[in-house]
């Protein structure tokens, strides 16, 4: 490849200066040419991956910031895209069952996940296949995740067939509609996919936590929970933190979930893009994913200078 | 985990004789609690296979039943035809192998630099790396869609690889990282010692090393790709991946179509995510939560 002019050079000051004590002279003279050479191989390395960030991730972020800005086909300056998209009630739902469905499958994720991870610090008879068990989602294409529970949250789904046969509901429950409803039913389906990867990333804090495996194993009544409350949790912080914010915007950007189970009637912010996009809009489309990014670093800056900070004060 | 079997028993024993009466208690809620959790995660995976081997009415009939009854085959004799599935088949298969490899070709590389960086340096472009998480898919998508339409690569395979390798590259290049890490520096310096060029080094002791970490980041970039409909959805509009055969029979209702397509793409993630569960192990993750 393009680097053997660097090699074969190399290889013959080596070769040439025989004796290792002699080798280290002309070395040291072209210490700078050496390093050149050395860096020189460095960028070579480093420079596709560089370049594929570049111009297929920041330009093309780039370019959708100032599509946004533009009016359709022209170069011309304009806030038009923006007041078009945030005057039509489709966006307006885009953008709360967004809101919706991070907030409730995150918040869902989190406590179960925990549930979960904390079950799995208690050493057991048969963790492994419980643990086995509990990561089958990560093994599941998203889009299937989506389209199983096809089958659950239909109106002849199994999720009214459960609560029929518990005596939760008397009536069957539509929930594939707009609202909180069907903000659930999707953030379920996301549930079901991504707790997998909170447990794995709770568990491996706790398992991090000098002591905490008896902590966990004696989180029996009261004091274990305030043993919980007080010592693990704020040990615990930096994987939830973690957790947090991977699961968030992950949530922000959901889309194969909600255009499989739901298409155009429950729209997200993605979907919504999409369809803008597909119907030949790419400008308000390109407005509306330039608002989705503002979301999710509002999120993400919001929680670190709030929610980390503060806990870190209190430790 | 042996330590944590190890110490569980010493906890009980320590516990006095009423205390073991509760703990039994609490050890029937544990099972129950476990218990729901083991159907709730294995039940939507047993419904799909249910309405995979179902007639549609049977699928769609008020009141499910629980129970497979009458089991039919004809879902899986009608899609099982290369007439159908050919096609969609080759171009999954194709794209998700071209982005494992350009994937590695192009991260390896970039990541063992990166991980011979003073320690400052490489946590801050690890971390710049992982940002571009952040982006939403739909924001780079969008305008990749227009450009690749003027390049005439939509609707080809090259177009959807160029595209996966977008989501691929940070996630491969973030594993690699870490895996490059932890070969020592001496063993790079004892080959160099022994008149092997840097690059003679690379491919003869670090590359061997690495094996399993490429092998690991080649599979994740497989899966995203194998698994990817947002991009998909963007580029094909005549031609068809899996996913997009998926998509379309659940925009069409068919229910017990998208059921087996489901299985059909799942069966080879399932495979390769036991095999991989063997590299994601808790210890695996703690790493990147220390930073």
């Amino acid at each position: 490849m393009e680097k053997s002019p660097g090699i074969g050079s190399t290889a013959t000051t080596d070769t040439v200066a025989g004796l290792p004590v002699a080798a280290t002279l002309p070395r040291r003279s072209s210490r700078f040419q050496r390093a050149l050479r050395m860096h020189w191989l460095d960028a070579v390395l480093v420079a596709p991956l560089v370049l594929y960030i570049l111009f297929f991730m920041l330009v093309p972020v780039g370019q959708s910031i100032y599509l946004s800005f533009v009016r359709s086909g022209t170069r011309d300056f304009t806030f038009a895209n923006y007041d078009n998209i945030v005057n039509r009630s489709q966006f307006k739902d885009a953008f709360t069952n967004t809101i919706g469905i991070t907030l409730m499958g995150v918040t869902m994720e989190m406590v179960v996940g925990m549930i979960i991870a904390l079950m799995l610090a208690r050493g057991f008879r048969g963790r492994g296949i419980f643990r086995s068990i509990v990561l089958v989602p990560l093994g599941v294409p998203t889009l299937v995740a989506g389209a199983a529970m096809l089958y659950f949250i239909g109106f002849n789904g199994y999720l009214n067939e459960i609560l029929l046969d518990l005596g939760i509901i008397d009536v069957p429950v539509y929930w594939q509609q707009s609202g909180l409803r069907g903000m659930f039913a999707i953030a379920l389906a996301d549930l079901w996919k991504t707790t997998p990867l909170v447990v794995l990333i709770l568990l491996a804090g706790i398992e991090s936590i000098p002591g905490e495996v008896y902590e966990a194993a004696e989180i029996d009544g009261a004091g274990g929970w305030q043993r919980f409350w007080h010592h693990t949790l704020p040990l615990l912080m930096p994987s939830v933190t973690m957790a947090l914010i991977l699961r968030a915007i992950d949530a922000f950007r959901i889309f194969d979930i909600a255009i499989v189970l739901a298409g155009q009637t429950i729209p997200v912010m993605s979907s919504f893009v999409y369809f803008d996009y597909a119907a030949g809009r790419t400008n308000t489309a390109a407005a509306a994913a330039v608002i989705l990014l503002l979301m999710i670093m509002v999120f993400v800056v919001a929680y670190l200078l709030l929610v980390a900070r503060r806990t870190e004060d209190v430790r | 985990m042996s330590a944590t079997m190890a110490q569980a028993p010493q906890v009980q024993t320590a516990s006095a004789g009423e205390e073991k009466r509760r703990s039994r208690w609490e050890d029937v809620g544990f099972w129950i609690l476990a218990l729901v959790f083991i159907v709730i995660f294995l039940l939507p995976i047993y419904v799909l296979l249910k309405v995979s081997v179902s007639t549609l009415a049977q699928a769609t009939a008020p009141r499910p039943s629980y129970l497979i009854r009458d089991p039919t085959w004809d879902n899986w004799d009608r899609l099982l035809d290369w007439e159908i599935i050919g096609s969609p088949l080759r171009h999954s298969l194709t794209v998700a192998f071209g982005t494992a490899i350009l994937a590695i070709v192009i991260a390896a590389p970039a990541a063992y630099v990166i991980s011979r960086l003073p320690r400052g340096v490489r946590y801050v472009v690890v971390l710049g790396i992982l940002f571009t998480r952040m982006f939403p898919e739909v924001i780079i998508a969008t305008p990749i869609a227009s450009n690749f339409f003027e390049w005439g690569l939509n609707d080809r395979d090259l177009g959807l690889i160029l595209a996966h390798l977008i989501r691929s590259l940070p996630l491969a290049a973030w594993v690699l990282v870490g895996t490059f890490e932890v070969i020592p520096r001496d063993l790079e310096e004892a080959s160099a010692v022994d008149g092997s060029g840097r690059v003679g080094t690379l491919i003869r002791v670090v590359l061997p090393l690495a094996a399993p970490g490429i092998a690991v980041a080649a599979i994740f970039s497989w899966l995203d790709s194998w698994n990817d409909l947002l991009y998909a959805i963007y580029l094909f509009l005549t031609e068809r991946t899996l996913p997009l055969m998926t998509y379309y029979y659940a925009n069409r209702g068919t229910v017990t179509d998208v059921a087996t397509f489901s299985i059909i793409l799942t069966i080879p993630v399932i495979l390769l995510t036991l095999f991989l569960q063997r590299w994601i192990r808790s210890g695996y993750l703690s790493g990147a939560v220390k930073g």
